[in-house]
């Protein structure tokens, strides 16, 4: 057994120089002088200041946390508090998580004991699914006896606003839209990486409108603008078709 | 489906059809030990290293030599990793600033690479140095890859080759790495790269984005890891969102290279298989029953994450049309929309590679079912480096056992007969992953410690934790990434799991072909069993389902299919 120990620490300590020294240093090399941009991130400078990288997806809102509505915004994201390029990652939230698609009447829904209940006790006028929260503002799935809750001024339940039905329901107020529109299914729920550079066409056609409005642009031109960034799929089949919304919003701030 | 769901399944097929036996062709030929295609570079950096570390490659082993060759290296290697990982704070290659790792995730994350699982307890941004990523985890992608392929070239040698030695483990690993691993993977490193996969040294790099605020923009020696990640069915990511990270899979197009780089080589060692032991049509029985059931539960998936969340009100559209990718989006990238995700993240399951682009956790109840199927039939769709070869021809051995006594035929595989000792060995190879799996997973839900890491609710959180045993235990390393996994309970849990699901199959499979290495070749005549034909491919993949599908019915039931119907 020892001489077989022996021979694996030889080999290891070859093997490490080799792949774990020599393999990346290689690769990094050829990389640096065939595909330079892309190996150092795809970054977009723009007036020679770093902006950020076409591949990864930012943050349009203010330093309040408020959604620029000059900007067409990216899908929600659960990378760090948002967009955070260090922190990547998704909610992991199931899919019949009250967290995730609110309380569905039958599904998930508790009655104020905590029970399960027929019917969603919590259901404002404006969201039947409704999850509550409390006055810290953290969401409350399995309320106990002595439960508190955070209101409204006009008395109704606050909800929590990162279920896929309230954020349906910002996405149609922000945007200007009839309260019982059809809402892009990426409009509302957390991409993957948190770092999703892009959105659907129909998502950025949605938003098209609201954005011309707080530009003072034609409408029109605004359209025009997200079809000529739209892209892909690429080959024609492989995924899906896209709109970086990082270059849109670039090309939005070029036209005047 | 969608159509650009069908069309890019179609794809896989078609680019694996062409490429799988082309590999195969090229393995079996370096495998064959004679004269092999591209020995004058190969040759020469060969024998440098068999000389400095004093190995004479010639001589040929029994089982049990070359069991505790892979024990010692396996050993060795944790070791060196583990220590690696405690220090790397300290260490130079640091630009991010990565504290050493306590103690406990450093033995879950050493075990989790050395055994090929690459499950990841760690968040790769901040808690992995540059250094430990590429002078740790990286070679140990390297190496565990090439022990799955040389565990799986001494199987054969024992199960189909006249001679009682099954081959020497330093010649095996080395031949590998050199003239497969090594090679393949920096010409997938820089398919990748020019698609935007990153590959530098800086640390993060600060953006004034449009909004006026900042955001770190990531750097790292990513596209070296990818493709080895990949090429060697491991799964280990260098970011923590693995590959749904834009920096690490950045197109539709590296989304579908990246399942091939997966599944092709697995493949193409069966081609090789058929090749080796001049029998072909056996390689292509075993390539049938993996395509089969790759393309039932990824297709499985593929339909349950386009049809979406029925959960979900009516009007949030979820519909297919030109302008969007509609279905589960959650923990789903637009680029890649719900079919792509699926063929990509589903399709990686039945392998140990477990490489996602998707957030598990927020699949379907039938696109999660379809990922638990993959691993629960033993990942032989088609499998990890090796593994998934040696794991279908037990299968194989066991189905000619039972059809042996089910037709009054004496059990025989490739001429030899299958009989008591060797079905011993077969029977505790196929329950020592299910019995880990249940029982450590069992314990898991009733104790606190267990309990505590669960982030979703009823069915869902059994999932999440029967999930995460099947996954270590089969060394695949996906996760329904709710689960609290850097813990102390889950990381020696886990840790133990990947341990024994690694090295005792790998033991159990050497064992089996020692007892069979040397046995005499029956000649075939009409009464042997035909264990190449369709009647054969069909009753192997009965024994695959009955064995794998009924040990975890009642786990399955009680999650994935519990969800689905109750809610």
């Amino acid at each position: 057994m020892v001489h077989r120990l022996i021979t694996s620490i030889i080999l290891l300590v070859l093997l490490t120089v080799v792949l774990g020294i020599g393999y990346p240093l290689v690769v990094t090399g050829i990389s640096a002088l065939a595909f330079d941009h892309q190996a150092n991130g795809s970054l977009v400078y723009r007036h020679g200041r770093l902006v950020g990288s076409s591949l990864l997806g930012q943050s349009f809102s203010d330093a309040a946390g408020n959604p620029l509505p000059g900007y067409f915004q990216d899908r929600p994201s659960d990378a760090g508090s948002g967009y955070d390029g260090a922190s990547s990652g998704a909610s992991n939230l199931g899919p019949s998580n009250p967290l995730l698609i609110g309380f569905v009447a039958g599904t998930n829904t508790v009655g104020l004991d905590g029970r399960r209940s027929a019917t969603n006790p919590f259901a404002t006028a404006a969201d039947p699914a409704c999850v509550p929260t409390d006055p810290k503002g953290d969401p409350v799935t399995s309320p106990l006896g002595d439960q508190r809750y955070a209101r409204t001024p006009a008395g109704s339940y606050v909800c929590d606003p990162n279920t896929i039905p309230e954020r349906a329901i910002t996405y149609r107020a922000f945007n200007g839209l009839g309260s019982n529109a059809m809402v892009p299914i990426d409009a509302v729920t957390a991409s993957g990486s948190g770092l999703d550079p892009d959105i659907s066409v129909a998502n950025a056609l949605d938003q098209a409108t609201r954005v011309a409005r707080a530009r003072h642009l034609p409408a029109d031109e605004v359209v025009a603008l997200v079809r000529r960034t739209q892209t892909g799929p690429q080959l024609g089949f492989l995924g899906e078709a896209t709109v970086n919304v990082l270059t849109l919003n670039l090309a939005l701030d070029g036209l005047r | 489906m969608s159509r650009s769901g069908w069309e890019q399944l179609l794809v896989v097929v078609v680019v694996t059809a062409v490429v799988a036996p082309l590999l195969g062709r090229y393995l079996a030929a370096t495998f064959r030990g004679e004269r092999a295609p591209g020995d004058r570079v190969f040759l020469p950096v060969e024998r440098l290293i068999f000389r400095l570390a004093g190995v004479d490659p010639e001589n040929s082993w029994t089982w049990r030599s070359y069991a505790l060759a892979v024990l010692a290296f396996g050993v060795v290697s944790t070791l060196f990793l583990y220590v690696l990982l405690r220090l790397q704070g300290v260490l130079p290659g640091n630009p991010t600033h990565a504290p050493g790792m306590p103690s406990l995730l450093s033995f879950n994350t050493a075990v989790s690479f050395i055994t090929g699982t690459n499950w990841q307890a760690y968040s790769g941004e901040t808690q992995a140095s540059y250094l430990a990523q590429m002078v740790g985890l990286v070679v140990a992608q390297f190496t565990a890859a090439a022990v799955g392929l040389s565990v799986a070239l001494a199987v054969i040698r024992g199960i189909a080759g006249k001679a009682l030695t099954i081959g020497n483990f330093w010649a095996d690993l080395i031949r590998s790495l050199v003239r497969v691993f090594v090679p393949l993977s920096v010409l997938s490193a820089l398919v990748m790269v020019s698609q935007g996969v990153v590959q530098n040294l800086t640390g993060f790099q600060t953006a004034s984005t449009l909004a006026g605020g900042t955001q770190s923009i990531p750097g790292g020696p990513v596209a070296s890891m990818e493709a080895i990640k990949l090429l060697g069915s491991n799964g280990g990511s260098f970011y923590g969102a693995g590959g749904a990270h834009p920096f690490e899979n950045p197109t539709g197009f590296t989304n579908m290279f990246d399942l091939l780089v997966v599944i092709v080589l697995p493949l193409a060692i069966a081609f090789m298989f058929g090749r080796l032991i001049d029998k072909r049509r056996q390689g292509h029985a075993i390539v049938a029953v993996m395509a089969i059931i790759f393309l039932s539960h990824t297709v499985l998936s593929m339909q349950a994450e386009v049809h979406g969340n029925h959960f979900l009100p009516a009007h949030v559209a979820q519909m297919v049309s030109a302008d969007s990718p509609g279905g589960n989006m959650e923990g789903k990238e637009v680029r890649f929309g719900p079919a792509g995700s699926a063929l990509m993240t589903v399709g990686t399951m039945g392998t140990t590679a477990g490489a996602t682009d998707s957030a598990l956790d927020s699949y379907t109840p039938i696109g999660g079912a379809g990922s638990f199927a993959g691993i629960l039939l033993g990942e032989v769709s088609p499998g990890g480096d090796g593994g998934g070869l040696d794991s279908m021809l037990i299968f194989a051995l066991l189905a000619v056992f039972v059809a042996g006594l089910m037709v009054g035929r004496t059990p025989e595989f490739l001429g030899k007969k299958i009989q008591g000792p060797q079905m011993k060995l077969i029977i505790a190879y196929v329950l020592t992953i299910p019995i880990v799996t249940l029982v450590l997973g069992s314990i898991s839900v009733v104790l606190p410690a267990g309990k505590r890491s669960i982030l979703n609710p009823g069915f869902h959180g059994l999932s999440e934790v029967m999930y995460a045993f099947a996954s270590a235990a089969n060394n695949n390393g996906s996760a329904f990434a709710g689960l609290t996994a850097n813990t102390a309970w889950y990381n020696t849990m886990l840790g133990v799991a990947m341990l024994i699901g690694r090295f005792i199959p790998i033991i159990l499979a050497l064992a089996i072909a020692g007892s069979l290495a040397g046995a005499r070749v029956h000649a075939q005549t009409r009464a042997t069993l035909d264990t190449t034909g369709p009647t054969f491919v069909v009753f192997l993949l009965g024994v695959i389902v009955i064995v794998g599908g009924l040990i975890y019915l009642p786990m399955l039931i009680l999650g994935p299919i519990g969800e689905r119907i109750v809610g």
